[in-house]
């Protein structure tokens, strides 16, 4: 027993040193103990755990302060404000110079008013209000009746009622909790009592919560993967919101009939409706690789390209679109890029689709690129990125690239994944743009994966609008 | 895009192209010759996602084991179809040269029409009109009862007073425009057909409508059926080589099913453009060559082949192909119009070989990795409002006027960035300000635990001509706190460290904001402009928040 005196924390002694065996309330409890009721709370249900303690419930009917009263109750009634704002200006004001100081609205002011000269604590001398002092002599101010329907004390039915027909307190179901002494813990009671007795923790206890600041897992998870790629080699292009359909389709020999081009598959604009697009050599490049190849063996896709269709703006529809930027911007080779892009597309939000998702993209350039190396880099990827035990891939298409691959990866708890995309851009983009060499472009879904490392089965959490949950979330740490 | 995905009977498959397909995983190797994935298995009924939208011909099971039979080596090349004359004649008229300019058309004789054969039909007819026709807009195919049809047959336009038939699942005639309005699929379609005074007819000697393309066929020549034995197979459209191709995938699957094609003679009114030619006869079945060097395949797929590889592999993707010194010569079927360059012959090659039986090679580049200076800079400001205890959340970009601008009692004449085609009044523009998404964030987690310290580091847009996308993009950090004593001093502490932490001057000088209380200011972060206050009380009510807010929104 001594032992387990010793284990009692400060705020369970001075809970168990009020106990008898008569039940009373946590708000008694907490004046007697002289503690917080917040912490009388926490000690009685570990005393009750311990077997010091007994709780019991009891549910009655009672009246309790609404939110217009605990607002009253905290800074004081509209009579009150003005009150004391009268006798701040020395028992004598006028209305204007009274409600200004009493910063009351007008509603308010007019009804303080006559409460107050109701009750005769104030009178009105030729337009002027003064102060009668009778409010003085009155003990029982409905801030204190207040207090005491808080304290539960007894209380005048005729002021409650008056209280209750201004809307400060209302009748109640209330349950509440009892608390008395045990057997066991009379005994531990009587130690406490007798002797000083220092205390030990129970290091195996709970201790109360506190939040830190934090970054959102996903946030943290996307930070990881960016130094993942950074690691690889990989230089990190930027990703605007929204790009000219230049970038997000005809840089990448999207036809401008292409079906993904269409109202229902991607989303329009209607502010602003197009941007501008680079300078003429690079368009009409662009141009005669869609109209007949261009400078490439290619036929091209035949048609008559046009370039208000390529100025219309739109939300980036796939990070390819940044890779069509930077290509058009030049790049240096051998040389590998990067972006993490916030993407756009009409869907309607669900434990599966989000109407704005994150894609991982990029490409790698150089003189003796093969479909070798395109196989070897998303293998190191899957291994990276999701710990793949082993991977397979399948023939694919992307209008941008030729050969186009996809590759599953069997991740070791989440199996077979659909894991990434890529192929070797088309020599009618490469060419037409004048890039020597090859480039293997590349994306990642990693909102799955994202969503393992979290433990999520609602991809919504990725932007979670719950603090609670962001305040419980673990971090996210990728090996 | 929705790509198509076709139905078909395992049973039928195995026996269309003389392989046992006896488990799923033998299924799923299979169709990576096609590009084609398990989407479900269900009994006998397989459903195939079809990735490749310039490969009609895979969209059907005839096709799926037209292709299997050469990726397995049981048939190579291409496929020689006996084309019969018919003397079968189509009379195009002038009148659509503006509205829907081109027909092709063939005949198909002694099919017997079977269950399977009739599930295909429709399904390709379907989705070659819907996905390779760009719904309907490029393609259109109409499939008759050709015995009840008398040649010569039409093709011409009509004004709506002039014709009225019976479409397909109706029962009494209708004129073109009434069509248009009461027909489900005149409905679907009629804005292919908007503001033309001539509707595209086809119809025979006896001036029997058969049907009103691109929308609908008619009730009596337009239905096929078990009883049915010849077929007349038009399409049209606007490209000649898009229509010729839907003919020969069309004609191709139902010779794969034992019919005889016929050709038919198709009279245009000139050999000017948009007509091929003053006289064509069709299906063509015409093929192509495709000359590029070997060095050039050898570069691109890092295989190391003999020439006799190379031929076997391209013979078994259908190519007919042949090597005279670096030169391959690669012929092919002219419906390849996925064939635009050598790359797209060397995939073939590589799908021949199998993906999966290459050795994949790690990429070696010396080089050095970096991240951009803005995530590096986000990061770094990132580390500093958690180091002063708020908690970072993450809000959409995309959010709603209801926020934005009403919410926080804006003009209502301020412009966004706004999508023209929103799914959802929610997610209609972009966020012009961060504070609003964090006050809409604190609104929903009011039955949470007080004090709530947050920030949000991200994008903002606003509309801006000199922007080469129209619209300037720029980083926001922006930090709220709500619980009942919050005030201006508390959220000013919190940004002179923030500017402390980046090492930067601030200053705030007294100014009224629409959704800020008498107690705010513009910031001036080193130069960055901004605004610091505790939230207007009517702003608080229209988000429905009950305590004080107080709030700072700073350009990075």
């Amino acid at each position: 027993m001594l032992n387990r005196v010793k284990e009692l924390s400060e705020i369970e002694r001075k809970v168990l040193l009020v106990l008898s065996d008569e039940l009373i309330s946590f708000e008694n409890c907490s004046k007697l103990s002289l503690l917080p009721i917040d912490s009388v709370r926490r000690a009685s249900a570990w005393l009750s755990e311990k077997d010091f303690a007994i709780m019991k419930e009891s549910t009655e009917e009672k009246f309790v302060l609404t939110d217009l009263g605990n607002k009253a109750l905290l800074e004081g009634l509209p009579e009150s404000i003005f009150l004391s704002a009268l006798s701040k200006l020395g028992g004598r004001a006028s209305f204007s110079d009274l409600q200004k100081a009493s910063k009351l609205s007008s509603q308010e002011f007019t009804a303080a008013l006559g409460i107050n000269k109701r009750k005769a604590f104030i009178v009105i001398v030729n337009g002027v209000i003064e102060e009668t002092g009778v409010a003085n002599d009155q003990p029982n101010s409905c801030e204190n009746i207040l207090q005491n329907v808080v304290d539960g004390k007894e209380i005048e039915d005729g002021l409650l009622l008056d209280l209750q027909k201004r809307g400060l307190v209302e009748k109640k179901l209330v349950t509440s909790r009892l608390i008395k002494i045990s057997k066991n813990g009379g005994v531990a009671q009587k130690i406490l009592s007798t002797s000083d007795i220092e205390r030990t923790f129970d290091v195996s206890a709970p201790v109360p919560e506190i939040f830190a600041g934090k970054k959102t897992p996903y946030v943290q998870f996307l930070q990881q993967i960016r130094h993942k790629l950074v690691a690889l080699g990989f230089e990190e292009v930027s990703a605007p919101l929204v790009v000219t359909e230049f970038y997000n389709f005809d840089v990448l020999f999207q036809p401008q009939n292409h079906p993904a081009r269409t109202w229902t598959d991607s989303y329009q604009l209607l502010k602003p409706r197009v941007g501008s697009l680079p300078n003429k050599k690079i368009v009409s490049a662009i141009k005669s690789a869609h109209e007949n190849g261009g400078v490439s063996k290619s036929k091209g896709w035949g048609y008559e390209w046009s370039e208000s269709i390529a100025s219309r703006a739109v939300p980036a529809m796939h990070g390819t679109a940044h890779s069509a930027r930077q290509l058009v911007k030049g790049v240096k080779s051998p040389h590998k890029y990067f972006a993490i892009a916030r993407c756009f597309r009409p869907d309607v939000l669900d434990a599966t689709h989000l109407i704005e998702f994150n894609q991982m993209e990029g490409f790698v350039v150089g003189d003796d690129l093969n479909f070798k190396h395109l196989l070897g880099m998303l293998k190191d990827f899957a291994i990276e990125f999701a710990g793949a035990e082993k991977v397979k891939f399948f023939p694919d298409y992307y209008p941008f690239t030729e050969p186009s691959v996809q590759l599953s990866a069997k991740h070791p708890e989440m199996g077979w994944i659909e894991f990434a995309g890529a192929g070797m851009f088309r020599p009618e983009m490469l060419e037409n743009l004048g890039i020597k060499g090859q480039a293997i472009a590349w994306g990642v879904g990693i909102d799955r994966l994202a969503m393992f490392k979290l433990g999520i089965k609602d991809i919504r959490y990725l932007f979670s609008e719950d603090i609670g949950y962001l305040r419980k979330a673990s971090g996210v740490f990728l090996k | 895009m929705v790509m198509p995905k076709i139905d078909v009977s395992i049973k039928d498959l195995e026996s269309l192209s003389g392989i046992k397909l006896s488990s799923r995983e033998k299924i799923e190797e299979l169709l990576e010759f096609v590009k084609g994935e398990v989407d479900v298995i269900d009994g006998d009924n397989l459903k195939i996602d079809c990735k490749d939208p310039n490969r009609p011909d895979f969209w059907s099971v005839e096709g799926v084991a037209r292709e299997l039979k050469a990726k397995t080596g049981k048939q190579k090349g291409i496929v020689k179809y006996k084309v019969q004359k018919s003397n079968i004649v189509l009379n195009v008229d002038k009148n659509l040269e503006k509205i829907r300019p081109l027909i092709v058309c063939a005949v198909i004789k002694d099919i017997k029409i079977t269950e399977n054969l009739l599930n295909q039909m429709i399904q390709l007819q379907e989705k070659l009109g819907e996905s390779f026709g760009r719904k309907r807009k490029e393609l259109a195919i109409g499939i008759y009862d050709l015995d009840i049809m008398k040649p010569p047959i039409f093709y011409k336009g009509f004004k709506d007073n002039e014709i009225e038939f019976i479409p397909l699942e109706w029962k009494v005639p209708m004129r073109p425009s009434e069509i248009l309005i009461q027909h489900d699929k005149g409905k679907a379609y009629k804005h292919l057909l908007e503001g033309t005074k001539l509707y595209p007819i086809v119809l025979d000697s006896n001036n029997v409508v058969a049907s009103m393309p691109p929308i609908i066929n008619s009730q009596i020549t337009g239905k096929v059926t078990s009883q049915t034995k010849n077929l007349f197979i038009e399409v049209t459209g606007q490209n000649f080589s898009t229509i010729e191709t839907a003919l020969e995938v069309m004609c191709m699957a139902l010779a794969d099913r034992g019919g005889k094609i016929y050709s038919c003679t198709v009279n245009y009114p000139s050999n000017k453009k948009p007509y091929p030619a003053k006289k064509i006869i069709t299906p063509l079945f015409s093929t192509e060559k495709i000359v590029f060097s070997k060095k050039e395949l050898l570069a691109k797929t890092g295989l190391e082949l003999k020439d006799k590889e190379i031929i076997e592999l391209l013979a078994k993707a259908r190519f007919v192909p042949k090597i005279s010194k670096d030169k391959i010569i690669a012929e092919y079927s002219s419906y390849r119009i996925d064939i635009l360059h050598a790359v797209d012959v060397i995939e073939d090659l590589l799908i021949s070989y199998g993906f999966n039986n290459i050795v994949p090679q790690k990429i070696e580049m010396n080089l050095v990795g970096s991240q951009s200076e803005e995530a590096r800079y986000i990061d770094f400001v990132r580390e500093g409002a958690i180091g002063l205890g708020l908690q970072e959340v993450q809000t959409y970009n995309l959010t709603s006027k209801e926020i934005q601008q009403k919410q926080m009692l804006l003009d209502e004449k301020e412009e966004f960035v706004e999508i023209a085609n929103y799914v959802s009044l929610n997610y209609q523009i972009f966020r012009k300000k961060m504070t609003p998404q964090l006050l809409s964030f604190l609104s929903k987690n009011k039955s949470q635990e007080y004090p709530q310290r947050i920030f949000e580091i991200g994008t903002v847009l606003e509309l801006d001509k000199s922007k080469d996308s129209g619209v300037n993009q720029r980083n926001v950090l922006c930090v709220a706190i709500t619980h009942s004593n919050t005030n201006f001093t508390e959220i000013k502490s919190v940004l002179v460290q923030i500017a402390k932490y980046l090492g930067k001057e601030v200053s705030v000088t007294k100014q009224k904001f629409v959704f800020l209380g008498e107690n705010s200011g513009e910031i001036n972060l080193g130069g960055k402009k901004g605004f610091i206050g505790e939230v207007k009380e009517d702003v608080l009510k229209e988000f429905g928040l009950k305590k004080p807010v107080t709030i700072f929104e700073i350009e990075l």
